[in-house]
């Protein structure tokens, strides 16, 4: 179990001037499973490979335990990297595999033996040692790369998009054995992904990266509810931004004026603000018609557990609205009225 | 349809005919003159004397069994020194250095340069008086250039490995960064992340990921070194001979009947030669198998 710090840290590549990870600030509390969550190419991968010794920082420094870790080299720094292609190495069985890290060490065949068996049986893969990395499926060559990582008893294990090579089903499976394995081991897990779904699934703690600079470390919950920007909810699924002018806890929009209850967790000052509510926090139909906005359905989209309206406001913009499963008669050019519960309604600075 | 079976053979047909023809067509007619059958001078008969001449007479036992071993020896020297110093410029050339493209382009140049001219480019470096023993005697390490060390026409063959390591390491270097690049460097630094030291990131990550593609490229080197007579006619002794140059001169023989010792010569060399490809094609075959 370590506590991971990294203090304003920054990475600049030689031949260029835009920094790809800038004044990172990251407390990560030990026995965490933290998700580094971001779009191509805004640093995450980077900012993984400098906790793990493989990149050098610019500036900045990295902890684990309150010692800085920048003058320990990759094989000696205990940050052990699970890559997101697996890397078996091909000319090797499994068991040799999994056991590369303890052979690197110097720990006797027989130890390592032994250390192969339980590990391949805490990723459920016993009896496996004899085969060969071609002889097993995405999803088992990923549980090898992991027990190859668990061997050397990592104080921070690193894991590059952990999920996104698998379909739906091994995902769920990879997902519950990641989780297992972190309650029993108790090691802090990092992990990078460019997909929020996996991040969400995953993470004690999402760190937000645009641009190679942190935006927003919360829990997974947070980022539905009160995102630190439009740029942050849209990544998240937001759909529905509406412009306006925030006076205390009302916002005075084109379609009207909306109260809301920031709750004390206030993102953004008095004076241009956008207005955010998720599809399925929206009231179609309310009987209460406080904060509430007519509207036309354009599409009906039925996705099986809930139903998506397009709705046309007013103002001839756009909102999306969802109820669970076919709720209802809503039709296609139906008048509709929407309501925007106070406590779902969340603003943000406009940028 | 017959015609949609067959397709692809009958237009594969002239290409691999050109080859069968050529290769056993030469070789078979090479065999048979190796047995001593030679209509145009009046040889009939069919014997192994050719071969027993070369390796167990008095006359030429020595020169072939010392020419045997002298070809061994500067074929496997040049292609493994070759291959080692090659493998160390990949890795250097793979870096980022201020540099690197003029390094990379110097590092190729010899490729195109035939092993003729870089031959003669040896005995213009090496001998005693070439370049650097002038030189020498010039800073006064030695009082006269034919004080040099004996490098060129030696009899431990050192100008020939000299001129073929010349020549070679920048075809492994280009086979071994090939494969480098490709790889990436993600192995590497998985193993590093797994506690794996320079050295042993080396001998258990780089060598048996470049070693399908080193040991194909060592099989062509050790048998155009070990069959090939220019280079060490130039650079070479006259005893002992490298067996390619020993087999040419029964082929220049004016006495035509020693054109069956020569064609035993050549068989004996491709017998080797063969064997170490069938080695060769094992060893990749279980490699490929593997992974």
């Amino acid at each position: 179990m370590t506590h991971v710090v990294l203090q304003k840290l920054n990475k600049v590549y030689p031949g260029t001037t835009q920094a790809a990870v800038q004044d990172m600030h990251l407390d990560i509390p030990s026995g965490q499973l933290v998700a580094l969550l971001g779009p191509s190419g805004c640093g995450k991968t980077t900012t993984l490979k400098m906790i793990a010794g493989l990149i050098h920082p610019s500036s900045g420094d990295i902890t684990f335990d309150g010692a800085s870790v920048l003058p320990i080299p990759a094989e000696r720094r205990g940050a052990v990297m699970v890559f997101q292609n697996y890397l078996l190495f091909p000319y090797m069985s499994v068991g040799q595999n999994v056991g590369f890290g303890l052979k690197m060490r110097g720990v006797p065949q027989k130890t390592i033996n032994q250390k192969v068996i339980e590990m391949l049986e805490l990723v459920k893969l016993p009896n496996i040692a004899n085969r060969r990395p071609k002889q097993l499926s995405g999803g088992q060559q990923q549980r090898v790369a992991l027990a190859r990582a668990l061997i050397t008893a990592p104080k921070v294990l690193l894991l590059d998009e952990p999920l996104s090579n698998l379909d739906a089903h091994l995902r769920d499976e990879m997902r519950e054995l990641i989780l297992s394995i972190q309650r029993q081991l108790g090691v802090t897990m990092i992990f990078v992904t460019h997909d929020q779904e996996e991040a969400v699934l995953l993470a004690n703690q999402i760190a937000l990266i645009f641009e190679g600079v942190l935006q927003q470390y919360a829990p997974p919950d947070v980022f539905y509810r009160q995102p630190i920007s439009e740029r942050a909810a849209r990544f998240f699924g937001g759909v529905n931004f509406i412009a306006g002018t925030r006076r205390g806890d009302r916002v005075t929009t084109a379609l009207g004026d909306f109260v809301f209850n920031p709750a004390g967790k206030d993102s953004a000052p008095e004076g241009a603000v956008t207005l955010t509510i998720r599809p399925e926090q929206i009231v179609l139909q309310p009987a209460d018609t406080r904060n509430s906005i007519a509207g036309r359905i354009r599409a009906r989209i039925y996705v099986g557990t809930y139903t998506r309206y397009k709705i046309v406001l007013n103002d001839g913009s756009e909102i999306e609205a969802t109820r669970p499963g076919d709720v209802g008669s809503l039709e296609e050019g139906d008048a509709v009225r929407l309501a925007f519960p106070e406590d779902r309604i969340w603003v943000v600075a406009q940028r | 349809m017959w015609w949609e079976r067959w397709r692809i053979a009958v237009m594969l047909a002239p290409t691999l005919l050109i080859i069968v023809v050529l290769f056993f067509g030469s070789l078979g007619y090479g065999f048979i003159q190796s047995l001593g059958y030679q209509p145009n001078i009046g040889n009939y008969s069919i014997s192994l004397d050719a071969y027993s001449t070369v390796m167990f007479s008095e006359r030429y036992s020595e020169q072939f069994w010392r020419g045997l071993r002298l070809t061994f020896f500067v074929s496997l020297a040049s292609t493994a020194i070759a291959a080692g110093l090659a493998i160390a410029c990949a890795l250097l050339l793979r870096q980022t250095f201020v540099g690197k493209r003029v390094a990379t382009f110097l590092f190729q140049l010899n490729l195109p340069v035939p092993h003729l001219v870089i031959a003669i480019g040896i005995i213009f470096l090496f001998s005693n008086s070439g370049l650097l023993a002038r030189a020498a005697a010039q800073m006064g390490w030695i009082s006269a250039p034919s004080d040099f060390p004996v490098l060129v026409r030696d009899t431990e063959g050192i100008s020939i490995i000299l001129a073929y390591l010349w020549k070679e390491i920048p075809f492994f270097g280009i086979i071994v960064l090939a494969i480098l690049q490709s790889v990436g460097e993600d192995y590497e630094d998985l193993a590093r992340s797994l506690g794996a030291n320079g050295w042993q990131r080396f001998r258990y990550v780089i060598l048996p990921l470049i070693m399908p593609g080193l040991l194909s490229s060592s099989i062509i080197v050790f048998a155009f070194t070990f069959g090939t007579y220019e280079v060490p006619k130039l650079l070479g002794v006259r005893f002992p001979e490298m067996l390619p140059v020993m087999a040419l001169e029964f082929f220049l023989n004016p006495d035509l009947n020693a054109r069956a010792e020569g064609m035993a010569l050549s068989m004996i060399i491709a017998v080797i030669v063969l064997a170490l490809v069938v080695v060769y094609m094992w060893i990749s075959d279980r490699a490929i198998r593997q992974t």
